[in-house]
């Protein structure tokens, strides 16, 4: 009895700092501990959704896999201005209620190339309302930092090298 | 009783004092331990033990929380610091923090400070250039500040001392403006910073473009292994602190061998309150120390002191060390110290593209950053509107051009490409400033920090002469990047405060006459000759070159001086 208490205090407190399993929060509540954002279940889950249809997998892991929509929420939690955090919350439900309307359908319930289309609609709406335009910029340019910086691109396919060891001015690059 | 005393004196007492552990700091340790003599040193942060205090040194982007960005908050709480392109989450806990640290900007100043043992030159740019004659004489010839007392021969064998030990990489371009060193192999000019210099030196003649001199180990000698050292990996992660000791730093390379002959004492977070000149005496007889955790009040004593605070905190050191003899502050007869504070200006940015060589790219990373341009402005005789000239830094490189337009597989695609774009070149002016009376550091008359020391007020301000160097800058590297054929030429007003150069100099200058000057030639108060000022804070002016190789081999003779006269008995 005591030492399940203790367990279970020990993976909250660990939680605090990476990320808890959802299973033992708020049933409602998104899964990471956010300082500034409320955010529920039901949004962290459509953002992951939105940010597999971003970077969805192949032959390769994508956006959702590797988590990139809970770093997403992470940097807007902690590295925007409460205006910019209140426009993308704002955006996202703006997303929610445009796919609502084209398709009478929710994010989560329409196609892949659906959700494509209502994505690729707000990137080229030069008239979308300023939440949606906000949202929609932060969810892309975040997702795709993510995923370029993730540990599984920058080990696995375009590697860095954390000690190069040299220099060369005069690469000749490789024509295809 | 007054055994006890005399014991925790003499436990107390060293053969010399330096009050501070950064880059100059490090090389009078690292002297004054060869040399024999007992010696404290003094720092106001925390320890920082090479290797070991590194704690980012080997992190990807994905392990910092915000790939690297600070957090809003924390920007929020340090807008200075904010500033200083340091102040990243891998480097940012050697950075001092705003409220930590208060001080008064009578006019804006970024003032970026580095409180831990090796102080700054674990976060330095790593830019080492010697001065020459043209920089020494500048003062004497264009009429400003005074003259400086020493002239290139006397500093010559002391930068080659310095730079055999530390380990500088570059090429002996034969410059007269930029006198060749002690150098291990340069990094080399990539393509298009090699295709710049060429048209640079066929158009001008006396515009040239040299691989940027760098305080890195390229290829160890036995003296950098000897100081437990290696070959620089080309990281270019150096802020983080390099396991390698691929640069230089205190905590690298001068502190661990001064450690190593047992002469040293180092004592972290201890801010030093005043330097105390005994009346009767007449002379310094040590430091009065805060502990900053304790805030306990100690004394230690030395028959020399040298005074390496980093240059705006000797001043505001020595302006806080009254006594009868000297009411205003120590050494300050004249009531110039504190006064005639110059910078670099680094307020402006130039960037362009090029799209020849696309043959070439570049593999692996250059520490050296690339080109650097010595100035060709009045270098030999006055030419312009304004006094003295500017440096620039260059550099070329090429990214990879993703295309970053629609969502799904199509985009995942574009992110895996790698093709590059054209080169991306880029240049960033330093300018020398000119020291004047009207900019000025002095203590605040009320406002103290958390140790009880006064805060230090800061009034330094650019004035029309570096306006209108910024505009030539402009102006030429325009005309110059046209004549290369690069495009797309953007003009970068980086306009910025004083201070965010990070290369504040002056206050207790050095000159031959103790009317206009704080120290002699020897670095040595004019009016308490054994105390020492080798920081920033002697600098008489400023010229163009990054200053950290200067403040180390003036420290070198300095202490090789002092340590003379204490032999021969000018100095008890």
């Amino acid at each position: 009895m005591e030492r399940r208490l203790v367990i279970k205090q020990i993976l909250i407190m660990a939680g605090g700092m990476a990320l808890l399993p959802s299973c033992l929060r708020d049933a409602g509540k998104s899964s990471v501990l956010l300082k500034n954002l409320d955010v529920s279940l039901d949004q962290e889950n459509l953002l992951a959704e939105i940010a597999e249809t971003i970077i969805p997998k192949t032959s390769t892991p994508g956006a959702k896999e590797l988590n990139i929509h809970l770093f997403v929420l992470k940097m807007v939690d902690d590295c925007y201005e409460p205006e910019e955090q209140q426009l993308f919350i704002k955006g996202l439900e703006a997303l929610k209620a445009i796919t609502q309307d084209q398709y009478r359908k929710s994010f989560m319930d329409i196609a892949v190339p659906e959700r494509q289309k209502v994505l690729v609609g707000i990137e080229n709406d030069k008239e979308a309302s300023a939440e949606l335009a906000a949202f929609y910029k932060i969810m892309k340019g975040k997702t795709i930092q993510g995923y370029l910086n993730s540990q599984y691109v920058m080990t696995n396919l375009i590697k860095w090298e954390l000690v190069p060891g040299r220099y060369n001015g005069y690469y000749p690059v490789k024509t295809a | 009783m007054s055994n006890l005393n005399i014991d925790a004196e003499k436990a107390h007492t060293f053969d010399a004092i330096v009050i501070g552990s950064g880059i100059s700091g490090g090389w009078a340790a690292k002297e004054f331990t060869e040399k024999g003599l007992k010696t404290l040193v003094l720092e106001r942060g925390r320890d920082v033990q090479h290797i070991k205090d590194y704690p980012t040194t080997n992190k990807y982007t994905y392990e910092f929380e915000h790939h690297g960005e600070p957090a809003l908050a924390i920007r929020k709480e340090n807008p200075i610091a904010s500033r200083c392109y340091i102040f990243r989450e891998d480097a940012m806990h050697f950075v001092v923090k705003d409220q930590e640290h208060p001080y008064v900007q009578e006019k804006p100043f970024d003032w970026i400070r580095g409180y831990q043992v090796g102080g700054k030159s674990l976060l330095w740019a790593r830019q080492v250039q010697r001065w020459s004659d043209l920089d020494f004489e500048g003062p004497a010839r264009d009429d400003f500040a005074v003259d400086w007392p020493i002239r290139y021969k006397d500093i010559a064998p002391w930068y080659s001392y310095v730079e055999k030990f530390a380990g500088i990489s570059g090429n002996k371009d034969g410059l007269p403006q930029l006198p060749d060193g002690e150098f291990l192999p340069g990094y080399p000019l990539n393509a298009v910073e090699d295709y710049f210099k060429k048209v640079m030196t066929n158009k001008y003649g006396n515009r040239h473009v040299i691989s940027a001199r760098c305080a890195h180990i390229s290829k160890p000698n036995q003296i950098h292994l000897d100081q437990g050292r290696g070959q620089c990996q080309n990281r270019t992660l150096c802020q983080r602190g390099c396991p390698f000791g691929g640069y230089f730093s205190s905590n690298a390379s001068t502190l661990p061998w001064a450690a190593k002959t047992g002469n040293l004492t180092l004592r972290p977070f201890s801010v030093v309150e005043s330097v105390i000149y005994d009346d009767k005496k007449g002379k310094v007889t040590g430091v009065r120390v805060i502990d900053t955790n304790t805030k306990e009040v100690t004394e230690y004593f030395a028959k020399v002191i040298f005074v390496n605070a980093a240059a705006l905190n000797t001043n505001l050191i020595l302006l806080n060390s009254k006594s009868q003899r000297f009411p205003q502050g120590l050494g300050n007869d004249n009531g110039q110290l504190g006064k005639f504070v110059a910078f670099h200006n680094y307020s402006a940015r130039i960037s362009a593209e090029y799209d020849g060589m696309l043959e070439y790219t570049t593999d692996g990373r250059n520490p050296a950053g690339g080109g650097y341009l010595p100035r060709f402005r009045n270098v030999f005789k006055q030419e312009t509107n304004f006094k003295r000239g500017y440096a620039a830094g260059f550099s070329a490189r090429r990214m990879s051009n993703k295309d970053m337009s629609g969502v799904g597989e199509g985009l995942k695609t574009n992110l895996m490409k790698t093709d590059l774009g054209p080169w991306s070149v880029g240049s960033h002016m330093m300018g020398e400033t000119i020291p004047k009376e009207s900019n000025f550091v002095n203590l605040d008359p009320n406002k103290k920090d958390a140790w009880g020391v006064p805060q230090l007020n800061i009034s330094v301000d650019y004035d029309e002469n570096d306006v209108l160097m910024k505009k030539d800058y402009l102006e030429q590297l325009t005309e110059m990047f046209t004549e290369a054929g690069f495009t797309n030429i953007k003009q970068n007003d980086a306009s910025q405060a004083p201070g965010l150069d990070i290369h504040e100099m002056g206050g207790a200058r050095m000159g031959h006459d103790p009317k206009t000057s704080i120290l002699n030639k020897w670095n040595q108060l004019h009016a308490c000759k054994n105390v020492f000022v080798t920081d920033g804070a002697c600098m008489t002016s400023t010229s163009t070159q990054n200053p950290s190789l200067t403040y180390m081999a003036l420290t070198a003779r300095a202490v090789d001086y002092a340590v003379k006269a204490m032999k021969n008995g000018e100095l008890t």
